[in-house]
C-alpha cells in the first residue's frame, strides 16, 4: 500500500474513532468532519494513482474475466444490500427466551382480534428509538406490529413526537406512547402487560368514571378560584374521562360503574359505615386515589390507609431545596424531583421534570396487609429535606434549617400499592395511590411544572382495567442470584487465568516446534 | 469435491495451529471475555446487594424485591454480548490477515491453483476453517456464560440464541477480513484493512446527521451493529441471519474474485 | 501416457511490457522439451500460461487439444508442475504433504497409497519421509516438488529450474530422474543451465525477449557444436549489460 491511500484509511479511522469517543458530548465534530473529508480525498487520489501505476489485464479474455467478476461482486453487493433493506419488514423470528418475552400472549392476541373485528380508528404505538430502554423493547413493539392488526407501530424520536402526543412530556424513560386519535397515553415500564393495558384503555368504548367523595371537607371541583380545583375536573374531561361526585357518602356501596374513586384531602372523619363501604370496595378490587395534606385530621389517614399499609405522620415535609416559584420561598414549598423511574405513576418524571408540592405530608410505608401485596414509595423530597411537627411555625417561615440531630432525606411524598384480592383467577387487583399533597392540583398550580402529569398518571393507572384481559406480567423472574461471590471468583480464576495460561503454553509450544 | 475440500481444510488447520498467533488470539479473547463477564457479574451482584439491603429499602422499593428490569439478562448478558462483539472485532483481523496474504507472499498459491483446484474450493476451505476458529473462540468464551445461564435459569435456548448471534457476527467480520487478505500479499495491509472495513461498517450513526432520512435508513440496515443486538436478548430474527450470511457470502465471493482476477492479471 | 502441446501466437503483456510476443511452439508427446533463454526471456511466463496460472493476453496453448484458456481444469488434471525454488508448506511433513497433494488431485484409498509410495521410491524420498519440509535441504525440497507433480501420473510434467542451487551430486541425481521420465511423460524443462538442457532434452527452444529465437533438436545442436554456440549466435551476451 502506498502512502496516500494508507494515510487516507488512517484519517477516516481517526474520524470515526473520534466521533465515537466524543459522541456523548456533541455530534459529528469539525475535527471528525475534516479528518473524514481529507481522508476520503487522500484515499481517492491514492487509489487513482495506484490504478494508473497498475499494469495488466491485457487481452480480451482477461478483460472478460475482470468484467465478469467485477459485475458479480457489484451485483452481489447490491443483492445483499437490497435484500437487507427489503428484509426490514420480515417478521420471522424464533423467540428463545425462557418466558417468550417477545411473543405476545394469547390474551393480547385475542384482544387484538376483537379490536380488529370491531374496526374503528386504529391504535398507534409510538416507539421512541432514542429512549433509554429502546433496545430492550424494540422486539416487543415489533411483535405488536406483526401480530396485532388493529395496532400500528411507528418509530419516533423524542425531539419530534407525533402531533397528538405533543402535550405529553417525554423523557428518556418514555419508550412507548399509545395513541388513538387525539388521545395519547404514555406507557410506563414498557412491558407487554402495560402496553396491552394502554391499548385496552384507549379502545374502551365508555369513558372512565372517576368518582370524588364529598361531604368531609374535600377539594371543591366546582371552584374556579386560584385555590379551587375546577382544573382537575377539566383536565380529566379533556382526557376522555368522566369526573362525578359521589353525592351520598352514606350510600350502601360505591357505584358499580366507578373506575376510580378519589378522596380529595378530607378534613373530617368518615362515618364508620362509610369506611366499611370503602373497605368493601377495595376488597373487591377497587381503585382509590387519596390526596392528603399536612395538618389535616381524618380517619382516612389514621384508620383506613394504615390498614392498607400506608403510614401518614402528622407532620410537614420541609426542604432546603424549596421552590422559589411561589412568593413564599420557604422550605415548605417542595420541589419534588426524585422518582422511581419506571413506576406507572411517576413514569416520565425525572430530575428535569419536577413537581411543585406546597405543604406536603410524608407518606410512609408500614406493614403489608398480605404477603403478596406490593407497596412502594415512588416520589421523594430531596436528600436535604426533614420533617417538622410544628406546622404553624413552619408555615410562618420559622424553620429554615433542619434542627440539630434531625434525620434528613428519604422522605416519601407519593406511594402506591397493589393488592391482589378476591377468589378470581387471577384475583382482582385493588390499587391505591396516596399523594401527600392536595395543593399541587389547585387551579393555579396544576399546570405548574409537571403536576398535571402526576395526577393523570395516577388516575390512568388506577383506571386501567387489566383484569379485563387477565394478563399477568411475564415478569421474567429468573434466579436473581446466579452465582455466589465465591463461585464467581472461582470461575474467574479458571477462565481469566488458568484457561488462557494453558492456551498460551500451547502457543509457545507451537512456536518452539516451528523453530525447531 | 468433498474430499478435496476436506484435504484443503486439514492443510489450513495445520497452518493455523502451527503458528503461535492462533493460540495468542485464543488466549487474549478468552481472557478478555472472562474478565469483562466477571466485571458485569460483580456489578450485577453489587446492584442486587443495593436493592436487597434492608437499610436501603426505606427509600423506595418494596422490601426485599428487586425490580424486574434489574435482571441477569439486562445487567450481564446484554452488555457482555456488546463487549464480546467488540473483542471479536479486535482479534479476528489478526487471524484473517495471514490466510490468503501469506499464501500469495510465499508463492504457494501457484501450487494450489495449478493442481486443478477451483478457486471457489480454495476460498471455501479457507473461509470454512476461519469460521471454525471463530467457533473455537466462542466456545472458549462460552464457559462462564453457560454456567451462569444454567444457574440463573435463563434456559440453554437463550444461550443458543446469544451464541448464534456471536457466531454469525464473527463469521461476517472474519469473512470481511479474509476478503481483505485475499487482495494483497502483505499481511500488514490485510490487517489494517481488516480492521478498517468492519470498524467503518460497524455503525453509521456518525453519518446519520449529514445524510437524508432515507439514506440514513439504508445505512442503518447496512451497519453491523443494528443486526447484532437482538440475539443477546434471546431472539433469532431471520432478517439478521440473512444479513450476516449475506456479508459472509460477499466476503467469500470477493476472495474467489481475487483469485480469478490474479489469474487475469 | 503423454500428450502433445501446441502453443499458438501466445502473447502476454503487462501494461507496455511485453513478456511473451506471439510465441508458437509444438511439443510432441513423450519428448523432453527444453526452454532456455536469458532472464526475462519469458520462460516462466510461458510456463505459468501453460499451467493455467495466468491467462494469455492473446493466443492459446492446447494440451491434447484442450485449451488452457477455456478448459484449464481439464488441462490441469493432465499436468504436473514443479515450480521454481519449490514453494511448499514448510510446516507439513513430507508424507502428509504428498498425501494431501494426492487427495487434491482426486486420488484416494489404495490408489493414493500406491501413487505416493511410487513417487517416494522414484525420487528417493524414503529417508526424509517423516520430516518437516521446512527443515529439508534444497535438493530434497526439489524432489518433494517433483514427487507431488508426478503423483497422478500426469501426461505433461512441467519443471521450472529444478537444479538451481543444488550441489553437483544432487544435480546429477535430478537429471537422472528427469531422463527417467522420458517416454512416460511429456516433459517441459525450463532451465538456465545450457549443458543441462543439452544433456537431457530431445529438443530445445531458445527464447529471447518473449520471442522464439531458435528451435533445435539434440542432433542439430550437436551438429552445430554446442548449445552455448547457438545461444551466443542468437542472443549474445548483451543481456548481461542491460539494466
Amino acid at each position: 500500500m502506498s502512502f496516500l491511500p494508507a494515510a487516507g484509511v488512517v484519517m477516516i479511522l481517526v474520524a470515526v474513532g473520534s466521533y465515537y469517543a466524543t459522541r456523548s458530548l456533541h455530534g459529528f465534530s469539525a475535527f471528525s468532519g475534516a479528518n473524514l473529508l481529507l481522508g476520503a480525498l487522500l484515499l481517492a487520489v491514492g487509489v487513482v494513482a495506484q490504478a494508473r501505476r497498475f499494469r495488466g489485464f491485457s487481452g480480451a479474455e482477461s478483460r472478460r474475466v475482470v468484467l465478469r467478476w467485477s459485475a458479480s461482486l457489484v451485483g452481489a453487493l447490491a443483492l445483499v444490500v437490497g435484500v437487507d433493506v427489503a428484509a426490514r419488514g420480515w417478521t420471522s423470528r424464533i423467540d428463545l427466551t425462557l418466558d417468550h418475552s417477545y411473543t405476545l400472549s394469547e390474551q393480547t392476541i385475542a384482544l387484538c382480534q376483537k379490536l380488529a373485528q370491531r374496526g374503528g380508528e386504529p391504535i398507534q404505538l409510538v416507539f421512541f428509538e432514542d429512549a433509554l430502554l429502546a433496545k430492550d423493547v424494540r422486539l416487543l413493539v415489533a411483535a405488536y406490529g406483526d401480530r396485532c392488526p388493529a395496532v400500528e407501530t411507528r418509530d419516533a424520536r423524542r425531539r419530534e413526537p407525533p402531533q397528538a402526543a405533543r402535550d405529553l412530556y417525554t423523557t428518556t424513560a418514555t419508550t412507548v406512547i399509545a395513541c388513538r386519535g387525539d388521545v395519547c397515553d404514555p406507557v410506563g415500564y414498557p412491558s407487554e402487560r402495560n402496553i396491552t393495558s394502554a391499548i385496552l384503555r384507549l379502545s374502551r368504548e365508555r369513558a372512565v368514571h372517576v368518582y370524588f367523595t364529598v361531604g368531609h371537607g374535600e377539594i371543591d371541583l366546582a371552584s374556579e378560584s386560584d385555590t379551587g380545583y375546577a382544573a382537575v375536573a377539566a383536565t380529566l374531561r379533556d382526557q376522555g374521562m368522566d369526573p362525578k361526585a359521589l353525592v351520598s357518602p352514606a350510600a350502601p356501596d360505591v357505584p358499580e360503574d366507578a373506575d376510580v374513586l378519589v378522596i380529595g384531602a378530607p378534613e373530617r372523619d368518615f362515618l364508620p359505615e362509610e369506611l366499611a363501604v370503602l373497605e368493601r370496595y377495595l376488597s373487591r378490587g377497587g381503585r382509590l386515589l387519596v390526596l392528603a395534606d399536612a395538618g389535616q385530621h381524618s380517619n382516612v389517614y389514621s384508620e383506613l390507609l394504615p390498614r392498607w399499609g400506608f403510614v401518614l405522620d402528622d407532620s410537614v415535609v420541609l426542604d432546603q431545596a424549596a421552590s422559589p416559584l411561589l412568593k413564599e420561598a420557604t422550605p415548605v414549598n417542595l420541589l419534588v424531583h426524585l422518582f422511581a423511574p419506571y413506576d406507572p405513576v411517576t413514569r416520565n418524571l425525572s430530575q428535569r421534570t419536577m413537581l411543585l408540592f406546597p405543604r406536603a405530608r410524608p407518606v410512609g410505608l408500614g406493614r403489608k396487609p398480605q404477603p403478596d401485596d406490593k407497596l412502594a414509595q415512588v416520589a421523594f423530597a430531596s436528600p436535604r429535606s426533614w420533617l417538622s411537627q410544628n406546622l404553624a411555625r413552619a408555615l410562618a417561615g420559622g424553620e429554615l434549617q433542619p434542627p440539630a440531630g434531625a434525620q434528613t432525606g428519604n422522605i416519601g411524598v407519593v406511594a402506591t400499592g397493589r393488592f391482589p384480592r378476591g377468589t378470581g383467577e387471577p384475583p382482582a387487583e385493588a390499587r391505591i395511590v396516596v399523594i401527600g399533597d392536595r395543593d399541587f392540583a389547585q387551579n393555579r398550580l396544576l399546570e405548574a411544572l409537571y403536576n398535571r402529569d402526576l395526577l393523570l398518571n395516577a388516575v390512568r393507572w388506577l383506571g386501567n382495567d387489566e383484569q379485563a384481559i387477565a394478563l399477568t406480567d411475564k415478569g421474567w423472574t429468573p434466579n436473581q442470584d446466579p452465582l455466589t461471590l465465591q463461585q464467581t471468583v472461582a470461575y474467574f480464576y479458571f477462565l481469566a487465568f488458568a484457561l488462557p495460561e494453558t492456551l498460551l503454553l500451547l502457543g509457545i509450544y507451537a512456536w518452539w516446534r516451528q523453530r525447531a | 469435491m468433498i474430499r478435496r475440500l476436506w484435504a484443503l481444510s486439514r492443510k489450513e488447520l495445520r497452518q493455523l495451529f502451527a503458528s503461535p498467533i492462533a493460540y495468542v488470539v485464543l488466549t487474549v479473547y478468552v481472557a478478555l471475555t472472562g474478565i469483562y463477564f466477571f466485571q458485569h457479574l460483580v456489578s450485577y451482584n453489587q446492584l442486587l446487594f443495593v436493592y436487597q439491603s434492608e437499610g436501603l429499602t426505606a427509600g423506595g422499593f418494596d422490601q426485599g424485591t428487586v425490580p424486574s428490569q434489574i435482571n441477569v439478562l439486562n445487567e450481564v448478558f446484554v452488555p457482555s454480548a456488546d463487549d464480546f462483539g467488540l473483542f471479536l472485532l479486535v482479534v479476528l483481523p489478526l487471524v484473517t490477515m495471514r490466510v490468503f496474504a501469506e499464501e500469495r507472499a510465499n508463492g504457494t498459491d501457484e501450487l494450489l491453483l495449478t493442481c486443478g483446484l477451483r478457486p471457489y474450493e480454495v476460498a471455501l476451505a479457507k473461509h470454512g476453517v476461519t469460521y471454525f476458529f471463530v467457533l473455537l473462540l466462542l466456545l472458549g468464551s462460552a464457559i462462564y456464560p453457560a454456567v451462569v445461564v444454567l444457574r440463573a435459569g435463563l434456559g440453554l435456548e437463550h444461550l443458543v440464541a446469544l451464541y448464534s448471534g456471536q457466531l454469525l457476527y464473527g463469521c461476517a467480520v472474519a469473512s470481511l477480513g479474509l476478503a481483505c487478505s485475499s487482495f494483497t500479499s502483505s499481511q500488514i495491509v490485510a490487517a489494517v484493512l481488516g480492521y478498517a472495513i468492519p470498524f467503518v461498517l460497524l455503525d453509521f450513526a456518525w453519518l446519520s446527521n449529514t445524510v437524508s432520512e432515507s439514506v440514513a435508513a439504508v445505512l442503518r440496515e447496512v451497519a453491523l451493529l443494528s443486526h447484532y443486538g437482538s440475539f443477546a436478548r434471546g431472539v433469532i430474527e431471520l432478517r439478521h441471519v440473512v444479513y450476516f450470511a449475506g456479508i459472509a457470502g460477499l466476503g467469500w465471493l470477493a476472495s474467489v474474485a481475487s483469485l480469478e482476477l490474479a489469474r487475469a492479471r | 501416457m503423454s500428450a502433445k502441446i501446441e502453443a499458438q501466437g501466445v502473447c502476454k503483456r503487462f501494461g507496455k511490457v511485453v513478456a511473451l510476443d506471439a510465441l508458437s511452439l509444438e511439443i510432441a508427446a513423450g519428448e523432453i522439451f527444453g526452454l532456455i533463454g536469458p532472464n526475462g526471456a519469458g520462460k516462466t511466463t510461458f510456463i505459468r500460461i501453460l499451467t493455467g496460472y495466468w491467462l494469455a493476453s492473446e493466443g492459446d496453448v492446447r494440451v491434447d487439444g484442450l485449451s488452457v484458456t477455456r478448459q484449464r481444469f481439464q488441462v490441469q488434471a493432465r499436468l504436473g508442475y514443479a515450480c521454481e525454488q519449490p514453494k511448499l508448506y514448510p510446516d507439513h511433513r513430507v508424507d502428509k504433504f504428498l498425501h494431501m497433494m494426492g487427495e487434491l488431485r482426486g486420488l484416494a484409498g489404495a490408489k493414493l497409497r500406491r501413487a505416493t509410495d511410487l513417487a517416494v521410491e522414484r525420487l528417493g524420498l524414503g529417508p526424509v519421509l517423516h520430516r518437516h519440509i521446512g527443515v529439508l535441504s534444497k535438493g530434497f525440497r526439489q524432489r518433494v516438488a517433483l514427487a507431488q507433480a508426478i503423483l497422478h501420473e500426469p501426461a505433461v510434467l512441467v519443471v521450472d529450474e529444478p537444479t538451481v542451487g543444488l550441489d553437483p551430486a544432487q544435480q546429477i541425481e535430478l537429471r537422472r530422474i528427469l531422463v527417467g521420465f522420458k517416454g512416460q511423460h511429456t516433459v517441459v524443462l525450463c532451465t538456465h543451465q545450457l549443458h543441462e538442457a543439452e544433456m537431457v532434452c530431445d529438443r530445445v527452444a531458445l527464447l529471447d525477449q518473449g520471442r522464439l529465437a531458435a528451435l533445435a533438436t539434440a542432433d542439430e545442436i550437436r551438429a552445430g557444436g554446442s548449445l552455448e554456440a547457438l545461444f551466443l549466435a542468437k542472443v549474445g551476451t548483451h543481456h548481461e549489460e542491460a539494466p
